[in-house]
Parts: structure tokens; C-alpha cells; sequence
């Protein structure tokens, strides 16, 4: 049987990340996934992420993947792909079918990083061909690049369902509505602003009554929820669609770890089992740890973090590393991961509903439920202030971990502070130049450059695009407002596509003055 | 259905195209992707039907989890076409029956 110092099941960002982690400080390191192909979720992610620099925030999914994986492989990490780990003892042997064959292999640790699957939800109709998870759609789109459909419903307003909608829309489909049980949308304002501005209408406190089709989806009926849950009679509404996905959250796979012997608890009353783990993911038994969505459903970018603190657990536990070193390295790499476990959707706040942020602004209820901020309460907050001249206009409200804008702004207008959760604040001393590095340097999509009066009774909008074709210079199209309604016509006065703003384009148009400050996307055609 | 041009990821790659058929007629796809990623770009969205309702089955998870994905493969029933590579030839036929434990 071959053994290795360390086996590392799963090669998504927390499984890489502690076998690179490991291998870096000297351990023979084997990384095990059923996949075709490593990087887990990663690699399907084509947003810039949040987070600071440290967290490899502002860079996509898939780019952060492609450094991780090339970092496993530099430190000499063996990566098996194929290989379905169907079996793990106490002793911390695996069971691993690799196509037809099931070998044995020993550790003498073992770090489970098997991410998590996605839940479902029952409905008439549920079965149809079109109903599909939204890990599914993004599998579709953003890895075969096959659009999952052309008319598509989704539910679910985490960020799963938000992110993948805008991804929906990247990939040329029509999102006809977006769709929660929920009074509240579940995930980051800023995502949901930017798939409001675009036209898509959300449907909080309401959920599925059935699928139509025979043979596959042709229709969708959705219907508002009472406080108990129930379709209320009258209330339901259809759309025509061909598609319809699925985001209503993840459980983590801990099969394995159960199979083991592992102590496993509810952390919250019907918040499913999860492994009891010590600071760095060591589970009840010694040398096998948990570590990302598997010990609890978070982020890439804590599941990064979360591999590395195991990963040099283990190789302290084995004597590859002294322990001042370990004791240095889990310093770093804690007071990182504590950073992304502050603001309103911090894993200690779930559930909670927010109203106020941690500076004392009222959370936008406006945002919550419609998933847009209204005109008359965006001046309330701290990165928007309507002065003359340009100037950015920073529509991030929610306590957050995030802070690329801070780092890019060449002329220090924009602040986030030491606290990365804190509301970036705009500074009108700091003379902004309006080179538009902000807008592109924001992962939410949240920053705006406005010159709310630029003449001839004109403002100047630029925004961040992300979709095509991108207009062209003169081009005269609609302006929308927050909400994704037509407010008036809007000329293209220019397009700029920068190879550091990594697709992200910054279209500039301008707009009748009085609309400076609502007009927040463009679309193509008259203005009806 | 295709994807050509898409803001991030750009166009796609060149990829040898091969041709298949299903349940009798000639599609063509690329080699190497999911053989339900070629269904899908083909229109094709029913994979199976079920043993005990016959009702159709496509498309849910994609990642080789549900089995609601499996067709008759080269003549070989259960094979999850949705992390099952194409190749030039392969014959792809509708499942009825069999297949894993069904969602009712
Ligand atoms: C739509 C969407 C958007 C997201 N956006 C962000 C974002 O903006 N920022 C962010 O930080 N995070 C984001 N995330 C979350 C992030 O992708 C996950 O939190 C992260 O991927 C978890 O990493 P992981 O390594 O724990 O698990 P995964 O990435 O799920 O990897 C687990 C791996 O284990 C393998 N595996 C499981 N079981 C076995 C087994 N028995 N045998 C062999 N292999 C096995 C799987 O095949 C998989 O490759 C997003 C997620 C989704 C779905
Ligand atoms: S446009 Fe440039 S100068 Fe102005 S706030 Fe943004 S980054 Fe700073
Ligand atoms: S404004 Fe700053 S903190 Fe808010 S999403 Fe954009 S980059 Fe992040
Ligand atoms: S779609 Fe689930 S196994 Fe293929």
C-alpha cells in the first residue's frame, strides 16, 4: 500500500491549498478528486472575488485556481484525478476507486476537503428536463460553454443564485425573474444590484408551485408565501421559460469524515451535522482534519486559508516544521482568515437580520427586498456624495469583507480602513482624476464615475460592463435606472478595455443631468 | 446554444469536431466534451425515461452526482453523459428503464 505524510481528499481551493501548504514545508503530499479536472468550485467562478489583496481578492475564480494549482505543482504535490475516495478508516487509510480498479492508501495524516453538494428543492414538475442546479448552469456555461437554456428562472437569492443569474446573463440567456421564499435576499446587495439594473425583476417571499411540461420544462408558476410558508391563493404568477435553476444552498459532504468515526454536531438547531474541530480543523480523531466548505459551508477564499491552517498543522504534528514556525505561519494565516469572518454575512450572523451597519447606517430595505438601493437613500451613505466635477460614486452599503477599491484608487479618494468590513468612504479633498481604476478594481460592480453636470445640460455616467457587445462610440441606447426601468436615452461617449482591468470595460455616456445620478446601466436600442 | 463569444472567457477554443448519433440521427460535437454538453448544444434535452413512470429525465447536477443524466453508450447502458467525454462515432441512445435510484 502506498503511503504518503499527508492525503489530502478533494482538489477544490481548500484541498490545494493545504497539500501546497504542506508540500512547501517538506511533506509527501497526494491529492485525490473524483473530477476530470482539479480546482473544485474554482475553476466555474468568473467573478473577481471579495476580500483584500491577502485573500487574492479583485482576481477571478478561475485565475486564482490556475495559481493555486500551479503552486501544488511546483511544491511536487501528486494530484489524482479520476479518483472517488469511497472509503476513509479511523486509521486513516482510504478507499479510492480509480476507474475500474479500488486501491489502498495509507496517510499519515489526512485532510478532508470534499467541499459540499448542493441542496434541492421538491415541486410539482421537479424531475422535468430544464430544472437543473445552479451549479449545474454553471458547469454549462462557464466550463462546456453551452447555454443551460435560453429563458431561465432562478431560485435562490444567496450569492450562489445571484452570481450564477449575472452569469446567466454573461452567457446570453434571459433571466426572467429571480426568485426567493425568503422576505430578504439572501446574499451581497452588490450582487444583487447588478443583476436588478439590468431588468430582471425579483420575487422575495415567493417560491415555485409547479413546472410545466410534459417532456421538458415549458413554464414556471411561482405564487407569494404567508408567514407560514403557504402559496397564498391569487398570488401566482407565470413565465414562459425553458430553464429553470435551483440555488437554495449547500450541505456539506462529510460522508467520509462520518465513515471514519468522527464527532460530528448541529452547531444550530437543523443547520445539518457538522465535524467538531479544534482552531486549525483537527477533527476528534488525531491527525485527520476538515478543512473549506466540508467543515462548514463559507468561501473560496476561506477555504483557501482554512487548507493552509491544516496543512501546516499537519506538517507541525509530523516534525516538518518546528513549532516557533507553525506558531508564526498560523498567526498570519488566522488573523487573515478572521478578516473574512466580520460584516453582516459573517457565518456567526447568519440568520440574523441586520439593520443597521457597524457605522450606524440603515441597512437599504429597498435592497433587501427588491435587490436595488432607491434614488432617494443613496446620498445617505459614505461612498456617495453629489459634488461638482467627477468623482466616484461608491454604491457599496453592507458591511462586507472588502477592500480592492481602497488599494486602487491612485489618489487615496476612497478609504475602507484597517477593518475590512468597514463601508469604503469617499473623500472629495482627495481630487479624483477620474481615471476610472476604482470601477474595475471592484469586485462588486459598485462604483460609478458621474460628472453630474458637464454642460449643455448633460451628466457624464460611466459604469463597469461586463456583457456583449459593448456599445460603440456615439452609439445612442437606453439608460436605466437602479431598478432596471428605462429613464431616457443615453449616448456612448466612450468605451475603454484596458488589459488590467481584466474584462472589465468602463463604458462612459451621457444622460440628461437630472438623470446623473439614477442612470446605472445602458442597454442597446431605443429608449422604450 | 453554443457560447462563441463570451465577455470573460472570451471565445472559445478550437476543438476537433466528431460526429455522433442519437437514437439514430448524425449531430456533430467536439471531442472531449461532456456528451451532454453536445446534446444540450444539439436541442437535445432528454436523456432517459424512468422505469416505473417512464418520465423523461436531463440534465440536473452535471457534475456526475444525480444520474439523471445516463444514456445507452456504445451499446452500454448508465453511462452519465454528463462527465463522460465525446468521441468520434459514439452512438447515444435515449435510456428507458435501468438507470440509478430514481428522484420520484
Ligand atoms: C456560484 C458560486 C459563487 C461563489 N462565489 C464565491 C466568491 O465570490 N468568493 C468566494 O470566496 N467563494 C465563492 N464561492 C464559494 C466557493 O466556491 C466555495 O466555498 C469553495 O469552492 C469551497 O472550497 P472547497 O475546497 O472546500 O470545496 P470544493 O471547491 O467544493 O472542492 C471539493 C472537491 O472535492 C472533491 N470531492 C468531494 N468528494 C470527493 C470524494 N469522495 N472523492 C474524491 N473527491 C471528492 C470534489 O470533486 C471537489 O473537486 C462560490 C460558490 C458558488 C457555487
Ligand atoms: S476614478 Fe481614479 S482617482 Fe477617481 S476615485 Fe476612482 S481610482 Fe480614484
Ligand atoms: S466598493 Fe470596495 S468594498 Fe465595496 S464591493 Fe467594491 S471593491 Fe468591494
Ligand atoms: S447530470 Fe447528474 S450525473 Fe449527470
Amino acid at each position: 500500500m502506498t503511503r504518503y505524510d499527508l492525503i489530502v481528499v478533494g482538489a477544490g481551493p481548500s484541498g490545494l491549498s493545504a497539500a501546497a501548504e504542506a508540500a512547501a514545508n517538506g511533506l509527501k503530499v497526494a491529492v485525490f478528486d473524483e473530477n476530470a479536472r482539479p480546482g473544485g468550485q474554482l475553476f466555474k467562478q468568473i467573478h473577481k472575488f471579495f476580500g483584500s489583496k491577502e485573500h487574492k481578492a479583485k482576481l477571478r475564480g478561475y485565475d486564482i485556481g490556475t495559481e493555486l494549482l500551479k503552486e501544488a505543482q511546483e511544491q511536487g504535490v501528486e494530484v489524482y484525478l479520476n479518483a472517488v475516495v469511497a472509503g476513509l478508516y479511523a486509521d486513516k487509510e482510504i478507499v479510492v476507486r480509480l476507474g475500474e480498479k479500488v486501491a489502498h492508501f495509507k496517510g499519515d495524516t489526512v485532510i478532508i476537503a470534499t467541499g459540499a453538494s448542493e441542496n434541492m428543492l421538491t415541486f410539482e414538475g421537479w424531475t422535468l428536463p430544464g430544472v437543473m442546479g445552479a451549479g449545474a448552469a454553471q458547469t454549462m456555461m462557464n466550463i462546456n460553454r453551452v447555454k443551460p437554456g435560453e429563458r431561465v428562472l432562478m431560485l435562490g437569492s444567496g450569492n450562489v443564485g445571484l452570481v450564477v443569474g449575472f452569469q446567466l446573463l454573461q452567457a446570453g440567456c434571459e433571466l426572467v425573474a429571480l426568485v426567493d421564499a425568503a422576505p430578504r435576499v439572501g446574499g451581497y446587495g452588490v450582487h444583487a444590484a447588478k443583476v436588478a439594473r439590468t431588468g430582471v425583476p425579483f420575487y422575495l417571499s415567493h417560491t415555485i408551485v409547479k413546472a410545466e411540461g410534459t417532456d421538458r420544462v415549458t413554464g414556471v408558476t411561482i405564487g407569494e408565501v404567508d408567514s407560514k410558508w403557504q402559496v397564498i391563493p391569487g398570488s401566482e404568477k407565470r413565465f414562459d421559460v425553458d430553464t429553470i435553476c435551483i440555488a437554495v444552498g449547500l450541505s456539506s459532504s462529510t460522508q467520509l469524515l462520518k465513515m471514519a468515526g468522527c464527532e460530528l454536531a448541529e452547531r444550530a438547531a437543523g443547520a445539518g451535522y457538522l465535524p467538531v474541530c479544534s482552531d486549525v480543523g483537527e477533527t476528534s480523531i488525531s491527525g485527520l482534519y476538515a478543512a473549506g466548505d466540508v467543515s462548514g459551508i463559507e468561501e473560496a477564499s476561506s477555504a483557501m486559508l482554512e487548507g493552509r491552517i491544516a496543512g501546516i498543522s499537519a506538517a507541525g504534528k509530523l516534525g516538518f516544521a518546528a513549532q516557533e514556525a507553525v506558531t508564526a505561519r498560523l498567526a498570519t494565516l488566522t488573523t487573515a482568515l478572521e478578516a473574512l469572518h466580520e460584516g453582516m454575512f459573517a457565518p456567526k450572523n447568519r440568520g440574523k437580520s441586520v439593520d443597521k451597519t457597524e457605522e450606524g447606517y440603515d441597512v437599504s430595505t429597498n435592497l433587501l427586498k427588491k435587490g436595488y438601493l432607491a434614488d432617494e437613500e443613496i446620498t445617505k451613505y459614505p461612498g456617495v456624495k453629489s459634488v461638482s466635477g467627477i468623482h466616484p460614486v461608491i454604491e457599496c452599503t453592507q458591511n462586507i469583507p472588502c477592500n480592492p477599491c481602497q488599494d486602487s484608487c491612485p489618489k487615496k479618494c476612497i478609504t475602507v480602513g484597517g477593518n475590512i468590513v468597514t463601508l469604503p468612504v469617499f473623500d472629495e479633498k482627495a481630487g479624483c482624476i477620474g481615471c476610472g481604476q476604482c470601477i474595475a478594481a471592484c469586485s462588486g460592480q459598485a462604483i460609478f464615475l458621474v460628472n453630474e453636470d458637464i454642460g449643455d445640460g448633460l451628466a457624464a455616467v460611466t459604469i463597469p460592463s461586463e456583457f456583449l457587445p459593448l456599445p460603440e462610440k456615439g452609439e445612442r441606447g437606453a439608460a436605466l435606472d437602479r431598478a432596471g426601468n428605462v429613464i431616457g436615452t443615453a449616448e456612448v461617449t466612450d468605451v475603454k478595455s484596458v488589459k488590467s482591468f481584466d474584462h472589465t470595460n468602463l463604458v462612459t455616456f451621457t444622460v440628461p443631468k437630472e438623470l446623473g445620478m439614477r442612470a446605472r446601466f445602458w442597454r442597446k436600442g431605443a429608449a422604450i | 446554444m453554443r457560447i462563441t463569444e463570451h465577455p470573460i472567457l472570451g471565445a472559445s477554443e478550437e476543438r476537433r469536431t466528431v460526429t455522433f448519433t442519437h437514437d439514430g440521427a448524425a449531430y456533430t460535437g467536439f471531442e472531449g466534451e461532456p456528451i451532454a454538453a453536445a446534446l444540450k448544444a444539439a436541442g437535445i434535452v432528454i436523456h432517459r425515461y424512468t422505469k416505473k413512470y417512464h418520465s423523461p429525465r436531463g440534465v440536473f447536477c452535471a457534475i456526475g452526482r444525480c444520474t439523471d443524466c445516463v444514456m445507452v453508450v456504445n451499446g452500454q447502458p448508465n453511462v452519465r453523459t454528463c462527465v463522460t467525454p465525446l468521441a468520434e462515432g459514439m452512438t447515444v441512445d435515449t435510456q428507458h428503464g435501468a438507470g440509478g435510484e430514481d428522484r420520484q
